[in-house]
């Protein structure tokens, strides 16, 4: 097989862990894993928690979301599976995406957060809606931050009064993240975490 | 009597092969021809059933057929399992749901009338050669020019290049490597100062009109389907085209059936040279066309190099041989065969002179530093392989630094080495190889390089 980044061939010796299927095989090459800078952030806050970003969006990480959104690459969906796995998989919590607008999914045909935590087996359940179909981007800040909020709890789910951990590739300002949380929590839900593949400078 | 249109559509499509999504143009206008039968539909991706419920797919636009090259998807598009080729991916991604679009109506008219404005005379051997190369192009046989590095080969295209022109013909250049492709550009455009001429590789604009000679990296021709009346392959040897059957499927396809595909390199593979021997014509340049030989490759040992230059220590004799380029005010190349190892090595170069540059495949600067080099603002480049061929420095001096290593095979170590010497000016250089132990390719390079210069060739 070849690394899915670089097409350079791979080594074919599996790990352990592979072998005791513990880890997926990595999909990229060693060169390629090194390319991409970890951050670990970790923060606690009001309306989430608790919020956990795992890389910095460098230029092999632009790179890799160009390709993988933009090109609409599906098979890059598992590159991170392994590092999405050991922060998601070890907590006793309801993974939640945050979603695609259903035209915007259409168009890209594939929700690319929904994808990335099938190919790392994480259990997840579809609990929000996306309400606006406008580009955060092309928003002022006060704008955004003046928005009704941006999600709905999908009608005929349930909220409980317990942990839920959203997840998105990518942080930037946080708003996203915030309006998700808050919809959750007045929902009914008792603690809100997120976990991002990427923090943005704002 | 066929409702008129919008002729930009034709010249645009005639010979491509495009994603009907991505046009240039407005749908309802594509739409239209489509409705007119001007423009005919391709699936994507055929996928036919095989054996254990595993299905053989097919690229439509770049052919591959690999089926480690093809992802399955669930798609929200067409709401099934969705297959796309990983291979032409960066061109727009296609898949089972994406539709391509060919120009199937009345073809466009390319002109007769084309100056040919070079200046220059062929030697005999040049004119020999290319007498030969028109004669194939006549029979439409395939031909191979196989002329040493500072031969003149582009130039001996011109006359059947001008000829196919004037005879309203559409002809493609194409080669591996874009660098190739930008040095052929300006050349060929004040060659024919009259002929509409398109250079196309990633990150190129598509002109909107009937461009009749395209400069095109063979990646592109993916994206081309019986367009031409002859392709020339400059440099077919290269990386990735010798090594990549997608890419020699490209170039085939880019031809009308029945036309034949020309070859040009200094470095033919034994397969190439045994395969033209059998079903087309070989044509021999053993001379560089000023005359003078070929530099002989000079082996000189540089044990445990790379540990040195890790530990942050040049090696006595790389800044000696530097030194001395510097003092001579000669320009000179050193050759790397890792892009992590050339970097280390940079600011270790850079205590000898501040101005000395590295370059690769992916450097921002790349085009930018080479010019430079040209022009006398750097004293000298380390460089990747990408610098192995399509360049001309006159006075250039070349180094290797580990010669040894695979990625420098027979052929590379000649083509670098027909980097010294080219200009009458100044026919002689050094070309020295660093090594830690020689290899077969080593040998090999010089024995053919004697060879070639004593009049012999392989056969
Ligand atoms: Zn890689
Ligand atoms: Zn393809
Ligand atoms: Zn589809």
């Amino acid at each position: 097989m070849n690394c899915l980044l670089c097409e350079q061939r791979l080594a074919s010796i599996p790990s352990w862990k592979s072998l005791l299927a513990v880890e997926k095989t990595s999909l990229i090459c060693e060169n390629c894993s090194k390319s991409f800078e970890r951050v670990d952030i970790k923060e606690e806050g009001d309306v989430i928690d608790q919020i956990t970003s795992i890389y910095t969006y460098n230029g092999a990480m632009r790179e890799y979301l160009h390709q993988y959104k933009f090109l609409q690459d599906v098979a890059l969906a598992g590159v991170f599976a392994n590092e999405l796995r050991s922060e998601l998989a070890r907590k006793d919590a309801i993974v939640v995406p945050i979603p695609m607008h259903p035209q915007k999914k259409i168009e890209r045909t594939f929700a690319h957060v929904e994808e990335m935590l099938a190919s790392a087996r994480i259990p997840f359940k579809d609990l929000l809606i996306k309400t606006n179909t406008e580009v955060m981007g092309e928003k002022t800040r006060e704008e955004r931050l003046s928005m009704r909020n941006l999600f709905a709890i999908k009608p005929g789910s349930t909220i409980h009064n317990t942990t839920y951990i959203l997840v998105d590739d990518i942080y930037t300002t946080g708003t996203t993240l915030r309006h998700a949380a808050s919809v959750l929590k007045e929902a009914g839900a008792k603690r809100v975490e997120a976990i991002t593949l990427i923090r943005a400078e704002k | 009597m066929t409702k008129p249109f919008n002729p930009a559509i034709r010249d645009f499509l005639d010979g491509r092969i495009w994603l009907r999504m991505h046009t240039p143009f407005t749908s309802e206008e594509i739409d239209a021809l489509i409705d007119a039968g001007h423009i005919q539909i391709i699936k994507g991706i055929e996928s036919k059933p095989s054996f254990l419920n595993q299905k053989r797919h097919l690229c439509n636009r770049c052919e591959n057929e690999d089926s480690s090259r093809f992802t399955t998807f669930h798609c929200a598009k067409c709401e099934g399992p969705c297959t796309y080729c990983r291979q032409c991916l960066k061109m727009g991604r296609v898949s089972s749901c994406t539709e391509l679009i060919v120009w199937n109506g009345e073809k466009p008219q390319y002109p007769t009338n084309h100056t040919i404005a070079w200046q220059g005379t062929l030697t005999p051997y040049q004119q020999k050669a290319s007498d030969e190369l028109t004669d194939s192009q006549n029979k439409r046989v395939s031909h191979l020019i196989y002329a040493v590095c500072g031969s003149g080969k582009t130039e001996i295209l011109f006359p059947p290049i001008h000829k196919l022109l004037t005879e309203g013909k559409r002809v493609c250049i194409a080669a591996p490597r874009v660098d190739v492709i930008l040095e052929l550009e300006p050349r060929l455009r004040s060659a024919f100062p009259n002929t509409k001429i398109e250079a196309v590789y990633g990150g190129s604009k598509p002109t909107m009109e009937a461009s009749q000679l395209v400069l095109a990296t063979t990646h592109q021709l993916y994206r081309f389907l019986h367009a031409f009346d002859a392709v020339f392959v400059d440099e077919a040897d290269a990386f990735p085209y010798k090594a990549d059957a997608t890419l020699q499927k490209a170039v085939k396809k880019a031809v009308k059936p029945g036309s034949p595909v020309h070859y040009v390199t200094a470095t033919p593979s034994d397969k190439l040279l045994s395969e033209m021997k059998k079903t087309g014509v070989v044509s021999i340049i053993n001379r560089r066309y000023h005359g003078h030989p070929l530099p002989i490759p000079k082996f000189i040992p540089l044990w445990n190099y790379e540990k040195q230059i890790r530990k942050g220590k040049l090696p006595r004799k790389l800044i000696d041989w530097t030194k001395q380029r510097l003092a001579n005010k000669e320009p000179f190349l050193i050759f790397f065969h890792h892009i992590g190892l050339m970097e280390e090595a940079e600011p270790l170069f850079q205590l000898i002179d501040p101005r000395i540059r590295s370059v690769h495949a992916a450097h921002p600067d790349r085009k930018e530093h080479v010019q430079a080099l040209r022009n006398k603002e750097l004293p000298g480049l380390l460089t990747t392989t990408i610098l192995e061929r399509g360049i001309t420095i006159p006075n250039v001096q070349v180094a290797v630094i580990g010669a040894e290593q695979q990625i420098f095979d027979k052929g590379a170590l000649i083509q670098i080495g027909g980097r010294v010497g080219r200009s009458a000016d100044y026919p002689t250089g050094d070309f020295i190889l660093f090594h830690n132990g020689i290899t077969y390719a080593m040998d090999e390079a010089k024995t053919e390089i004697d060879k070639l210069n004593k009049g012999g060739v392989r056969t």
